[in-house]
């Protein structure tokens, strides 16, 4: 299958000025400038087959969003190559666009004042859609997005909600083959999220759109995407499934038992990879080393001895498992 | 041809969001003729003191004011870019500008025209009619073509000067006061340059040269030959300033930074 997106040994550079301190600084600053170069996104290679969904994660800052604009040709980079559809994204930016579609989860594609099909009629003609296509495509869109009775609104009386609907109609106007989504559910209430959520997985499946989403809410990225490139000052830490990061990373388990009288650690089964901790006298949390065998022999053990009110297994989130990367480094694995 | 129908489907929604919005439309219109108004009245008042202005009477001054009109008037329909910093580099809609598949700059030109500006461009001709015959002045059939060339090299000084300007917030994204001063140095174009010391008529004429939008053209219709050669200069300044604005433009975007989120 065909390589989507290409990229290898991509950077981008910024040169930012620092401004030295008080009046006689200014003065020097006039002639000679501190100046320092950041790298944005510092060598990275990747690559994304047609009909993939992949999460690009990554802190504030780490590079993402410089990422997403020099796959889309908004910036140049500073040095690598970048091939998406095949072509040089900031070269051939005006037919290149043609192929893609961008929402920024932060910014307005449409046009404040008219009405949204307004809106969509004046990209329909910049992206020189035949009506049929429109019709035929729009349709689908119009009606699995469910933005019909908004058509007729003006953009700045709708609600975020509904305003990022129409954002993500908009950007489909074409019917392009690759999607990329900055931040697309921000600031969203749950329902519209899972509305839009559904809403890709369907296109997927449909048209085999490959979208590359940046999220700062996991459970997008947990909902739609199985592939998840997880990115740390510029530089790329883990690329691969987003269920084997959760396997490796996890270090343990944790079951929290509510018993019906106080109980004593004595009272508690022991074993190497078993360690208890006291919540209060009710409350014990056991952290176990091992696999799913290891947590139910534990449970039936500690139950035999003792009546229980409430057995928690606590399962680590894949937010809790990115913070851990960012703290400690990837582990190896 | 495409670029013809985009801009006539971009018309068209501007003409719609400006009908939900008619008392602003006529408020613009209006508070544009009170501007016009004073900048002859102030024509007016200085021929009150004097009869020649460097051997210009009142008529063809107003003539040149009348002419001055018309490329202005479609510089400021369609070129409003002069916060094109603060708009589309500083809040980062250059970054949407830039995923659609048309020229950004013709892009910027669709989304910031002001359609009712060209009604300056019917004041200029009352000016210049009036104007014009009191002077008792004639004109050949070619010359409404040469009006034409002279008004569109007019606009496209002022475009390429704009444009120009404008480009600068591609290399440094810091805000400066450029762009007001360069409107009152437009005004300057207004006037006979003679009146002017040498340094400035060389600026008006060669490095900002406005004078092109209005007192070289408007020489050739009042037949002072003298002007001629600066006159039929006009078009062709007006397609060497746009050229090199574009070329400024193109290699800008280049070096487009964009806005951090």
């Amino acid at each position: 299958m065909m390589n989507v997106i290409e990229v290898s040994n991509l950077r981008k550079d910024f040169i930012s000025y620092s401004s030295r301190s008080g009046l006689s600084g200014a003065f020097r600053d006039l002639f000679t400038r501190n100046y320092k170069v950041l790298s944005a996104v510092d060598d990275i290679s990747l690559s994304v087959k047609q009909g993939e969904m992949v999460g690009y994660i990554g802190e504030n800052g780490a590079g993402k969003s410089t990422t997403i604009k020099m796959l889309t040709g908004i910036l140049t980079p500073t040095s690598g190559t970048v091939r998406v559809n095949g072509m040089d994204p900031h070269k051939q930016r005006e037919q290149f666009v043609q192929t893609i579609g961008v929402v920024f989860g932060q910014r307005s594609q449409l046009w404040w004042d008219i009405a949204v099909q307004e809106s969509f009629r004046l990209l329909k003609k910049v992206y020189r859609v035949s009506d049929a296509d429109y019709n035929d495509h729009m349709g689908y869109v119009i009606e699995t997005l469910e933005i019909g009775p908004l058509l007729d609104k003006p953009v700045r009386k709708l609600s975020l909600g509904q305003r990022m609907r129409c954002e993500l109609a908009a950007a489909l106007i074409h019917n392009p083959p690759l999607l990329f989504l900055d931040e697309p559910t921000i600031g969203l209430d749950v329902l519209v999220k899972l509305k839009i959520r559904k809403f890709l997985k369907e296109l997927n499946e449909q048209y085999k759109t490959t979208v590359l989403l940046t999220t700062h809410d996991l459970t997008d990225i947990e909902a739609l995407c199985e592939r998840v490139v997880l990115l740390d000052e510029g530089k790329i830490v883990y690329d691969g499934k987003l269920a084997s990061l959760q396997e490796n990373s996890v270090e343990g388990k944790q079951v929290e038992f509510q018993f019906l009288a106080n109980v004593t650690e004595v009272q508690l089964p022991h074993r190497r990879e078993v360690s208890w901790e006291k919540k209060d006298g009710q409350t014990w949390i056991a952290t176990v080393d091992g696999d799913e065998r290891a947590v139910s022999r534990l449970i039936s053990e500690v139950v035999q001895r003792n009546p229980i009110k409430n057995v928690r297994i606590n399962e680590i989130s894949t937010e809790e498992i990115i913070r851990k990367i960012y703290e400690e480094g990837m582990a190896t694995s | 041809m495409f670029y013809v129908s985009i801009f006539f489907q971009y018309a068209s929604q501007y003409l719609k969001t400006r009908l939900t919005y008619r008392v602003d439309t006529i408020v613009e219109i209006f508070s544009d003729l009170l501007f016009q108004a004073v900048n002859l009245i102030f024509i007016l008042v200085v021929f009150g003191h004097t009869s020649l202005l460097s051997g210009w009477n009142r008529e063809e001054i107003i003539f040149i004011y009348g002419f001055f009109l018309v490329p202005y008037a479609i510089f400021s329909s369609f070129f409003n870019i002069w916060d094109f910093n603060d708009r589309y580099i500083v809040k980062g809609e250059m970054d949407r500008v830039l995923t659609r598949p048309i020229h950004s700059l013709f892009q910027i030109i669709m989304e910031r025209m002001e359609l009712e500006s060209l009604f300056g461009v019917i004041t200029g001709i009352v000016i210049m009619y009036y104007a014009g015959s009191t002077l008792g002045l004639t004109f050949a059939w070619y010359d409404t073509f040469i009006f034409v060339a002279m008004v569109l090299g007019g606009a496209f000084i002022y475009a390429g000067i704009f444009i120009s300007l404008a480009s600068i917030g591609f290399w440094s994204d810091s805000r400066t006061d450029i762009m007001p001063m360069m409107y009152n140095i437009g005004n300057y174009g207004r006037y006979p340059v003679d009146i002017y010391h040498r340094v400035i008529r060389f600026v008006l004429t060669w490095i900002l040269p406005f004078a092109f939008v209005g007192v070289y053209p408007a020489a050739y219709f009042l037949k002072r030959e003298e002007w001629y050669f600066y006159a039929f200069l006009t078009p062709v300044m007006g397609i060497v300033f746009l050229s090199l604005a574009i070329f400024l433009w193109n290699s800008g975007v280049k070096k487009y930074r964009g806005a951090g989120n």
